[in-house]
């Protein structure tokens, strides 16, 4: 929870749950959104690295990533999000920080998400086959784990 | 520009990127678990709905650890809001107001179809810009790259349709 809250502050402060900054983004009138994700992934990325050569978590565990699959719903879904994205003006941890903040027009799209993944589960067995998604049973660990 | 909430300058975008990368790798550090937020919407709906895609094994196993996240994610944004200027309810939502308009009703409904569109593309995307733009493409994900890519675009188009063309 306490990475939740940081994360929550962070992205309360910088714009990313932002209407203004969000649509800005889209328009390309501002550099903002694109410099935050941009560095960081840029400090991901080696960081990542480095934690997999360690190989260990802080309480020596193994460090297991779970590898998300490729299939025709990245591109659908992905395109889908995006289309929300713009008209809510926030992506998921946004809608969380924006109910947080005050902003009560968020806690319609937390509505109308909760309504969407529902729809999504109730229809997935329809859209594994034509989709190629993986099985309810075993999705999200069917990928490869990655060390 | 500033932010709307009590018109904040914002954090240094390269400040907030180091932060978000520095927490991301921090939970996979500390907590053994890759960054996503919106399987967060199943974790909520599994609590409610028997249908077996919310009762699988992979989803409920994470649920222990997302859950508490994205009520962090609450209180970050309560509290960004209380150490700021105060905590105060608004509907108002900056440019959407002078552009787009609409009454409360409205916006709530414009906003619940919005959700609607996140809800459902998330899930069958299997990831957001947490999951997926940050932590899937540091991670050099090809599935990822293609899902980003296409959530781009889709804003690109929705914003620009909405925003140049039909304003």
């Amino acid at each position: 929870m306490i990475f939740g809250i940081l994360f929550g502050f962070v992205l309360s402060r910088s714009g990313a749950a932002d209407y203004n900054f969000i649509q800005s983004m889209f328009l390309f009138t501002s550099f903002q959104l694109y410099g935050i994700i941009g560095t960081a992934i840029a400090v991901t990325i080696p960081g990542l690295l480095l934690l997999k050569k360690f190989g260990r978590t802080i309480g020596g565990a193994r460090i297991a990533i779970d590898m998300k699959p490729l299939n025709r719903g990245n591109a659908l879904g992905g395109v889908l999000f995006g289309v929300g994205w713009s008209m809510a003006g926030m992506c998921p941890g946004p809608i969380f920080v924006n109910i947080g903040e005050g902003k009560l027009s968020a806690i319609a799209a937390l509505a109308g998400a909760l309504a969407g993944a529902a729809l999504l589960g109730a229809v997935y067995p329809k859209l594994e086959r034509p989709l190629h998604l993986p099985t309810a049973k075993s999705s999200h660990s069917i990928g490869v784990k990655a060390l | 520009m500033t932010l709307l909430l009590h018109g904040l300058t914002p954090m240094h975008w390269a400040a907030a990127g180091a932060a978000i990368a520095a927490i991301t790798l921090a939970l996979l550090f500390v907590t053994n678990r890759r960054l996503g937020i919106s399987s967060g919407f199943e974790d909520i709906c599994s609590l409610a709905l028997p249908l077996p895609y919310f009762q699988r094994q992979s989803l409920l196993s994470n649920r222990t650890w997302r859950l508490p996240f994205v009520i962090g994610l609450l209180i970050g944004g309560f509290v960004s809001a209380l150490s700021s200027g105060g905590w105060q309810p608004t509907l108002a939502l900056g440019i959407f107001d002078e552009r787009i308009g609409f009454g409360p009703a409205g916006k709530l409904a414009w906003m619940f179809v919005g959700g609607l569109f996140i809800g459902f593309g998330t899930r069958l995307g299997n990831g957001c810009t947490s999951g997926h733009g940050i932590f899937g493409m540091s991670n050099l994900e090809r599935s990822s790259f293609v899902t980003t890519l296409a959530f781009m675009a889709g804003g690109i188009a929705t914003t620009n349709l909405i925003y140049r063309v039909m304003l």
